[in-house]
C-alpha cells in the first residue's frame, strides 16, 4: 500500500470531498480517510440539503450566491464523471424569506443589493396566490408548546416576504458527496473508509502525517480536518492546533422532522423552501410530499453540545442521543402547523437526528492553523452544505498559497469566484478572529 | 350512540428502549397513543361522521403523562377523555379499572380498542372487557359495518385468512390496521383537543375487585437484531434464478 502522499483530507463528507477534487486538479496526490463506510455517511447524510442564498454577511451571500453555479452546472463540476449509484439533482423551488423580527431581512436584502442577487419583494397577498396553505399571521415571538401563550390568537400580519427564484436543494446530500468523491478519484484521489484517525503527527511544528486506529500510517507534508462533528477531536490531536484557535467548535444535536402535506396540496412539486423566522423555523419539500421541517434555534430552545461518540453510539443519554425528542418533535411541528393550518402531524415522530459541527459564531473556520502544513475546514454549522464545492475551490486554493509560501495570517488570501467575479477576503474566515457579531448566531449563518 | 374507545400510553416503536433493573424500561424517552388504538380512535370518528349524534369517550389507565395520550385522542376527533390514575400492571387489572370507568360513565353501544398493544402485546384486555362487561368481542377487526345494531365484522384470520363474524350492540371490537388509515391531527385540531374536558378518576375511587393472583414480569430482555445481509453472486441471471429457488425452497414463500 502507498502510504506517502502531497495531501491527506479527514473526513470524505461534502465538504471534504471537494477539497480533495480540487487539490488533485491542481496536482495533488491526495488521500481522503473517514470513519465511516462510504462518502458522505456522516453528518453530511442528514443535512437538508438546502440551497439558498440569505445570509447575515456580504460573504456570506456572495459565497452561497456562487454556490449555485456549482449546483446548476452539476455534470460539468464533476467533470462529466460517472457514478454507478447515479448524480444527485438539484431541485430549484424558489426560496421565500419571510420578512419578521427572527430575520434581519434588511440586512439581507441589502447584501442581495451588494452582491446582485436577483429578488421580488412579495406583499402577504402575493405569498397568499403563490402559496394558499400559509396562514400569513404574525406568530412571533417564537415560544414552545409547553408554553400556554404558544396557543394564543394571533392579531397582527406578517408584512411581507423576499422571494428568491433562485434556491432550493439538493435531492440526496450523500450522493451529492459520492459524486464528487467519484470526480476525484477519475483526477487520481484515493479514498480509504472504516479508517479512524487516533494521531496526527508532527516534527519542528511541521505536520509529517497521521495514523489510524489500526496503526497503519499515512504521511503526508499536508493535512486537512474536515471531520465535521468530530472537527474538535482532530484538532486536538494536532500540536498546538486547538490551543492557537481564537474560535472553537463543538457538536451541537440537531433534529429535523417530517410531516406529511396537507391533504390535495402537491407541496413537492408546487412548493417553496421558506425561511421562517417568524416561528423559527425552515421548511422545504420532500420526497412523498412530506414538508420536512428544520430549526433556526430561537433562543427559548434548549441546545444540548454532545460528544460525537457518544451520541452517535446512542450512548448519550436521553435527549443526548441520535433519537428524536417528543418535546422537539412537538415544537418544531406545532409551530410550523401555525403557519400551515392543515400540515398534518403525526402523533409518531418521524425525522432525522445528527450534529452540527458548529463554531462559536456559527461561521466557518477555512484555514490554516499554527501548525505547519495542517489545514481546517471546519465549524459548518449546519450552514455550509450549499458552499461546499466553493469551499472546496477555495481550501484548495489557500493550501496551494500556504504551501508556496503566503502568510495567510498576516496577509489573507483574496479568494476570487469565477462565475460571480468577486473576491472573498478568507481571513473573514480566520481561525484567530473576534467571535464576529454580525453573525445571525444560528444555522442561518 | 356512545362509543368508548380504550387506549394505552406505550413507547414510541422508533425509540432506543433501555432495560433497566425490575423488569421495566427507562421511561425518559417518547411515548405515544398505541398505533392499533390509532386505528379504534379513526373508526369511531368515522362512525360519527356517520351518524352524527355520537359521543367518543377515550379512556386510559396510566400516570399523569398518559393525558398526553388522552390528548393525541382527542385531538383525532374524541370528544372527551378519562385518565384513571393509577400504575399499569397487567391486563387483568386494567380491564377491571377499565370496564369500572366504564360503567360509571355510563354504558356505551360500542367499545372499540386497538387488536393489540405494542408494548406488551399481550391481546388480553378487550376479551376481559367483554367478559366484565358482558359483551360480545371481535377483534383484529379490519372491516366494521354497522347497520342498526347489526354489526358484520370482518377480522383477520389465522394464515392470512379472514374470518367474517356477526354480531350486535353493545360489542367490544379490536382495530386491525387495515380497519382505516388513522387521520394525522392539525394544529386547528391539537388547540380544540386542548380545550376538550379530562375527567381524572385516581385508580382507588373505583374499588375494583383486586384479582385473585396475576402476572408478574420476572425478567425483561432487549430484542437482539439479527438481521444479516447476504450477496447473491454471479451475473444478474444467476442472481434472480438463485434468488427465486431461494424464496420457493428456502423461505417459501412463493
Amino acid at each position: 500500500m502507498d502510504n506517502e502522499y502531497d495531501a491527506i483530507i479527514i473526513g470524505a463528507g461534502v465538504i471534504g470531498c471537494p477539497i480533495a477534487f480540487e487539490l488533485a486538479k491542481k496536482g495533488y496526490r491526495t488521500l481522503s480517510v473517514d470513519k465511516l463506510s462510504d462518502a458522505g455517511m456522516g453528518s453530511t447524510a442528514a443535512s437538508c440539503a438546502i440551497v439558498r442564498a440569505h445570509y447575515s454577511t456580504v460573504d456570506g451571500v456572495a459565497m452561497a450566491y456562487e454556490g449555485f453555479k456549482y449546483w446548476l452546472d452539476w455534470e460539468n463540476y464533476l467533470e462529466n464523471v460517472k457514478d454507478e449509484k447515479g448524480l444527485a439533482r438539484y431541485m430549484n423551488t424558489g426560496s421565500i424569506l419571510i420578512k419578521s423580527k427572527g430575520h434581519d431581512w434588511r440586512k439581507v436584502k441589502n447584501n442581495y443589493d451588494v452582491v446582485g442577487v436577483p429578488y421580488e419583494e412579495w406583499s402577504v397577498e402575493k405569498i397568499n396566490e403563490m402559496v394558499p396553505v400559509y396562514d400569513l399571521h404574525e406568530f412571533w415571538p417564537v415560544r414552545r408548546p409547553e408554553d400556554p401563550r404558544f396557543y394564543d390568537e394571533p392579531t397582527g400580519m406578517l408584512e411581507g416576504a423576499i422571494f428568491c427564484p433562485e434556491g432550493g436543494y439538493m435531492s440526496d446530500p450523500m450522493l451529492s458527496a459520492h459524486n464528487i468523491m467519484r470526480a476525484a478519484e477519475a483526477r487520481g484521489s484515493r479514498f480509504v473508509f472504516n479508517a479512524e484517525v487516533v494521531e496526527i503527527r508532527s516534527e519542528n511544528r511541521r505536520v509529517t502525517g497521521i495514523t489510524l486506529k489500526d496503526g497503519t500510517r499515512f504521511d503526508a507534508p499536508v493535512v486537512v480536518n474536515v471531520a465535521g462533528p468530530h472537527s474538535y477531536k482532530i484538532n486536538q490531536m494536532a500540536e498546538g492546533v486547538w490551543e492557537g484557535c481564537n474560535i472553537k467548535t463543538q457538536a451541537l444535536r440537531h433534529e429535523v422532522m417530517h410531516c406529511p402535506s396537507p391533504p390535495g396540496y402537491d407541496y413537492y412539486n408546487e412548493g417553496y423552501h421558506t425561511s421562517d423566522g417568524d416561528i423559527g423555523c425552515y421548511y422545504r419539500p420532500e420526497v412523498g410530499n412530506m414538508f420536512l421541517i428544520g430549526s433556526e434555534d430561537p433562543e427559548c430552545d434548549p441546545q444540548v453540545w454532545v460528544d460525537p461518540d457518544e451520541f452517535y453510539a446512542g450512548e448519550g443519554g436521553p435527549g443526548r442521543d441520535n433519537q428524536l425528542t417528543e418535546s422537539q418533535w412537538k415544537a418544531q411541528c406545532y409551530r410550523v402547523a401555525k403557519r400551515v393550518p392543515t400540515l398534518q402531524v403525526p402523533n409518531q415522530p418521524r425525522g432525522v437526528c445528527d450534529l452540527y459541527d458548529c463554531s462559536d459564531d456559527w461561521i466557518p473556520l477555512y484555514d490554516k492553523s499554527d501548525l505547519g502544513g495542517f489545514y481546517m475546514a471546519i465549524g459548518s454549522s449546519g450552514n455550509q452544505y450549499k458552499n461546499a464545492p466553493v469551499a472546496g475551490a477555495m481550501m484548495a486554493e489557500l493550501i496551494d498559497a500556504c504551501q508556496k509560501g503566503l502568510d495567510h495570517d498576516k496577509e489573507p488570501l483574496q479568494f476570487k469566484l469565477k462565475y460571480t467575479g468577486r473576491s472573498i477576503d478568507v481571513g473573514f474566515f480566520s481561525r484567530k478572529r473576534e467571535i464576529n457579531t454580525e453573525s445571525s448566531f444560528s444555522v442561518n449563518g | 350512540m356512545k362509543i368508548h374507545v380504550c387506549v394505552k400510553h406505550v413507547p414510541d416503536s422508533a425509540a432506543t428502549i433501555t432495560v433497566m433493573a425490575g423488569g421495566r424500561i427507562d421511561e425518559n424517552i417518547t411515548f405515544l397513543l398505541n398505533p392499533y388504538d390509532e386505528n379504534a380512535v379513526e373508526e369511531a370518528v368515522r362512525i360519527r361522521e356517520r351518524l352524527p349524534d355520537t359521543e367518543i369517550v377515550a379512556l386510559t389507565v396510566g400516570g399523569e403523562d398518559a393525558a398526553c395520550t388522552l390528548r393525541s385522542a382527542l385531538a383525532m376527533g374524541a370528544d372527551r377523555g378519562i385518565l384513571v390514575a393509577g400504575d399499569v400492571f397487567d391486563s387483568r387489572r386494567t380491564a377491571r379499572y377499565l370496564a369500572a370507568a366504564i360503567r360509571r360513565d355510563g354504558l356505551p353501544d360500542l367499545v372499540l380498542t386497538g387488536k393489540l398493544s405494542i408494548d406488551a402485546v399481550g391481546c388480553q384486555t378487550m376479551f376481559r372487557l367483554g367478559a366484565l362487561l358482558d359483551m360480545p368481542v371481535v377483534n383484529a377487526a379490519t372491516a366494521l359495518t354497522l347497520e342498526g345494531r347489526r354489526v358484520v365484522a370482518e377480522c383477520e384470520a389465522a394464515g392470512g385468512g379472514r374470518l367474517v363474524m356477526e354480531t350486535g350492540l353493545p360489542c367490544v371490537a379490536g382495530a386491525a390496521k387495515g380497519l382505516n388509515a388513522p387521520r394525522y391531527p392539525t394544529f386547528p385540531d391539537i388547540v380544540k383537543a386542548r380545550k376538550k374536558p379530562v375527567e381524572t378518576i385516581a385508580a382507588g375511587e373505583l374499588a375494583i375487585d383486586a384479582p385473585a393472583g396475576g402476572v408478574e414480569v420476572l425478567a425483561l430482555e432487549p430484542a437482539v437484531q439479527q438481521r444479516r445481509g447476504e450477496v447473491l453472486e454471479g451475473s444478474a441471471r444467476e442472481a434472480v434464478k438463485a434468488l427465486v429457488q431461494r424464496l420457493r425452497e428456502v423461505e417459501r414463500v412463493i
